[in-house]
């Protein structure tokens, strides 16, 4: 039980880890991290490594949506951008750079590419917001993914059927295992949502919440919207093209129809689940909105013993269960799995005085 | 030190300012009275940049500042306390503090995320300077940490003003920063609105109905009416004037 | 000079069929300020409906034959009489089939207006007065569930469905061109236009109507004047789910059945936007300057291209006109 905080500098008192509870708390995460690498199965790594692309998405939107406010229902766009630079770059300039740091490269690509978009998709926020950023973004998520399928761009995109995606090798190290894949993208979940973090807690991630609390106010206050609004489109969208990209590496093909609506909502819903504008929120969501499905399916099959003709009745469940994940929260719960752990530390900080 | 000259605002048909015309002279404090709907905020909104007038100039410091976009007139020393308190209400009352030092910083993307060097250097800076020359002035130590929804309307509008003064700024209006507060409370802000007067040498502009205290504090006084300027001078001057007596308490017609 | 006529007339009956999924989502906005993001779900759903009571049932052992296609005496001897593929003869095909697109069309709007009201009592009531972005956000849950309860429904591959009109082909010459065209497709704008006619008519003339727009305006003043402002929800969702089965049949005579018919509810939404969410008038207009520009890209770039003009024409509408081409803009208050 932790009763009060007792600092004698300012630094103390601005870290993100300001007490000894958050400390212990984060080494345990990491803990559990490498554990899961080096002990679990196959299986387990799939589904860590699939939270791991989601997760780094999900804080992504969540600068978008839940700091800065503005709202969107395109974000499945920028993963695209991120995969298809990825590919893209491999075929371009793949030749000319030895293996080992291309990896590097064509990651910095990606997000630089997506950042880009980020900033042109960004655009309308300047001059609307709520739904219609919402119907704007969608539109914009409809077009990228009816560019990628143009026969015109097929060479290197491969068009509706895809196209196959390179191995990663850092530095001659080739990631060709799941378990090594699972040892990058965590390592970069985990630098990008403390990355996150330390942005929010300077002047860039205060003038975020500015404007999504009171936008004229903040910019009475000196903020520039133009500038932090597409700061901030442009930040998430580099971060969806971050998980693009890892998704490029990690899976051995993409499609066109993965990175459409349906993804852009998964990203909302987990940040809607987890809870937005919170730092664990993206966690949570994303381990829900995974999750669940496969505990679906694992008593889908339980249930029906495998029987193949029951099978096609397998995806509409799933689906309805996603749908009703997202409006259950949001009658019963609109701020999320965090505001539930919140009250629950809350409970257990002053056990045994009150609840 | 910051002056309007002829300023006119419609929206649509309606006039909501017109021939609005005065200067605020440096170090001093300059009210703004009027009826409700007189134009009042809509003035402050001009000058802080958020409505762009028909015709008219804002100077400030001696030049015209009419093209400058909210943000840069912050950028430049106009800071401002909103008469429905608009502070965020998501940040904790220190982060609304820091947000006021905005302008003054000017860290970058790449330092921020990684909380090295600048970044560091300057938040702390900015964390110790706010301690020291706003928290303890404006007495609100005890509430730092605290949720903004969690205060208390007063204790609020203290926030609020404690957020302009992070600015630094030459020019600070405020907007009714006593209403709807009790005689106390209105004492304790008549007090720091003075303090800042005096030791900051801050320019004020204050918008607000408390008779007494507008008289009390101000050098001089502006009264709109119907978006009309009727009257401008010192306080006994202005009370003296036919015109702002007919506004106020109507004609014995 | 020749050709373009032809798509122009074709874009024009496809527009008239977005304008009336946009009054769909134009009433439930106004009345209720949430934009359905899941109104194409609730068309596919009219769309099922309309095959289930048009084609299942009719089918079914215990119901007569004169339902799944009726042959009286006197039908049978006229269609004898005339040739094949005649005119005519088209509309000897829809008579047989009359009951059961009697049956699909109310079958469509009952089942339909159920779901809508539905929907409004048990998601949307409940959150009344919260933000918009937590309604908003339901109707996107809705889209999950209103899909996954589709393909839950009716898994099997879907059928044809009867016209709701006569097909015949028509050939006529305007300026010197030949238009070719089909009845269903004439009759079907016909419906569409009427219908949008009927309801804006409402809106305007009655005293629903203007329960509605106050409403719109302010819902607890509305609410606090009087007006049952529940009632008015429901009566929007019902409208909506109502003119959506006929717009969610007609579809499916169009383009047939299948899951992606509610993906056709985003591009109306675009429109919707880009005329004015609360704007009838622009709605309409929109909605056929769309159908237009669809069917000249379709002729010129292909059928693909034709699918992203609402998105990209919603984008640049945006960044121009952000409160859509005949919307009104709010003015901002500190």
């Amino acid at each position: 039980m932790i009763t009060g905080n007792l600092k004698s500098t300012y630094a103390a008192d601005e870290q993100v880890f300001d007490n000894r509870n958050k400390k212990l708390f984060f080494a345990a995460c990491i803990l559990f991290l490498v554990g899961l690498g080096l002990f679990a199965n196959d299986y387990v790594i799939l589904m860590a490594c699939r939270m791991g692309l989601m997760l780094i998405a999900v804080v992504g939107l969540n600068v978008v949506v839940g700091y800065t406010g503005q709202m969107s229902l395109g974000h499945a766009a920028f993963v695209a951008v991120g995969a298809y630079t990825t590919v893209v770059f491999y075929h371009l300039v793949g030749p000319y750079f030895p293996a080992g740091i291309m990896t590097i490269l064509a990651f910095a690509v990606a997000i630089a590419v997506s950042a880009f978009v980020g900033l042109i998709v960004g655009l309308p926020s300047l001059r609307v917001k709520g739904l219609y950023l919402a119907v704007a973004t969608l539109a914009a998520n409809f077009i990228v993914i009816f560019l990628i399928e143009q026969d015109l761009f097929k060479p290197w995109t491969g068009g509706m059927v895809g196209t196959d995606t390179p191995t990663p090798n850092l530095f001659g190290w080739e990631l060709d295992t799941k378990r090594e894949m699972y040892a990058m993208i965590t390592t970069m979940a985990v630098l990008m949502l403390l990355f996150v973090q330390n942005l929010l807690r300077t002047r860039i991630g205060r003038a975020f919440i500015a404007i999504r609390d009171r936008d004229y106010s903040a910019e009475i206050m000196g903020i520039s919207l133009l500038r932090y609004k597409l700061l901030s489109f442009a930040i998430s969208a580099g971060y969806c093209g971050a998980a693009g990209a890892l998704w490029a590496f990690f899976f051995a093909r993409i499609l066109p129809e993965q990175f459409e609506l349906t993804l852009s909502l998964q990203l909302v819903a987990a940040l809607i689940v987890g809870g937005m504008g919170r730092t664990m929120g993206p966690v949570f969501g994303v381990i829900i909105i995974l999750l669940v499905p496969e505990l679906i399916k694992l008593g889908f099959g339980g249930l029906t013993g495998g029987d193949a003709s029951m099978g096609k009745y397998r995806a509409p469940l799933q689906e309805i269960a996603f749908g009703l994940l997202i409006i259950a929260f949001l009658m019963f719960e609109p701020l999320g799995l965090v505001a539930i752990t919140d009250r629950i530390l809350r409970a257990m900080n002053r056990w045994p005085f009150a609840r | 030190m910051l002056g309007v000259k002829d300023i006119k605002l419609t929206f649509g048909g309606i006039t909501a300012l017109s021939g609005v015309s005065f200067e605020a002279h440096k170090g001093e404090i300059t009210g703004i009275i009027g009826p409700n709907g007189a134009g009042k905020t809509s003035l402050f909104n001009v000058i802080s940049g958020f409505y762009k007038p028909d015709t008219g100039v804002v100077s400030y410091e001696g030049r015209d500042i009419s093209p400058l976009t909210p943000d840069k007139r912050a950028a430049a020393g106009i800071a401002r306390t909103f008469q429905n308190i608009a502070l965020f209400r998501g940040m904790s009352v220190l982060d609304n503090i820091k947000l006021g030092g905005h302008s003054r910083l000017n860290t970058g993307f790449w330092s921020a995320g990684f909380y090295l060097g600048k970044a560091q250097r300057e938040e702390l800076a900015l964390r110790k300077d706010i301690e020291e020359k706003v928290i303890d002035f404006l007495e609100i130590d005890h509430i730092r940490k605290a949720p903004i929804t969690a205060l208390p309307y007063g204790l609020q509008k203290r926030v609020e003003l404690a957020r302009a003064l992070a600015m630094q700024p030459k020019v600070l209006l405020l907007d009714e920063p006593v209403a709807g507060m009790n005689r106390e409370e209105t004492g304790d802000m008549a007090r720091f609105i003075l303090d800042i007067q005096e030791q900051l040498g801050t320019t004020i502009l204050l918008v607000e109905h408390d008779m007494g205290m507008v008289m009390d504090i101000c050098s001089k006084v502006v009264v709109l009416n119907f978006g009309k300027q009727i009257a401008a001078g010192t306080p006994a001057e202005v009370q003296a004037n036919p015109d702002v007596i007919a506004a106020y308490l109507g004609t014995a017609a | 000079m020749g050709q373009i006529l032809q798509y122009v007339i074709n874009g024009l009956m496809s527009g008239a069929i977005y304008a009336l999924i946009g009054v769909g989502i134009v009433s439930v906005y106004k009345a209720t300020k949430v934009v359905n993001f899941a109104h194409g779900y609730l068309i596919m759903f009219g769309a099922y409906f309309y095959y289930t009571f048009s084609v299942i049932v009719p089918g079914m052992e215990i119901m007569p034959d004169w339902l799944a296609s009726w042959q009286p005496e006197w039908l049978l001897a006229w269609k004898a009489g005339l040739p094949m593929f005649s005119p005519m003869a088209a509309v000897a095909d829809w008579i047989a089939n009359l009951p059961r697109i009697g049956l699909g069309l109310v079958g469509a709007m009952v089942c339909n207006t159920l779901l809508g009201l539905l929907i409004e009592r048990v998601l949307m009531r409940p959150l009344m007065g919260q933000s918009t972005f937590a309604m908003i956000m339901i109707t996107v849950g809705m889209i999950s569930i209103l899909s996954g309860a589709a393909s839950l429904i009716w898994s099997a591959d879907a059928d044809f469905v009867p016209h709701i009109s006569p097909n015949a082909p028509i050939r006529f010459t305007l300026f010197g061109t030949t238009i070719f065209l089909f009845g269903a497709d004439l009759v079907n704008m016909i419906i569409a236009l009427l219908l949008f006619a009927a309801i804006v008519a409402m809106v305007r003339f009655t005293t629903s109507g203007v329960a509605i727009r106050a409403t719109a305006e302010d819902q607890s003043t509305a609410y606090s004047m009087g007006i049952s402002v529940p009632k008015v929800f429901s009566g929007a969702w019902a409208l909506a789910s109502l003119t959506g089965a006929i717009a969610g049949a007609i579809l499916a005579t169009r383009n047939g059945i299948s899951p992606s018919l509610g993906l056709f509810g985003f591009s109306v939404l675009a429109i919707v936007l880009m005329g004015g969410l609360d704007s009838y008038g622009g709605v309409l207009i929109a909605s056929l300057v769309i159908g237009v520009i669809e069917a000249l890209t379709q002729w010129k770039l292909g059928g693909d291209w034709a699918e992203v003009v609402p998105y990209v024409a919603v984008l640049i509408v945006i960044l121009i006109r952000p409160h859509g081409l005949f919307g009104q803009k709010e003015v901002e208050r500190i």
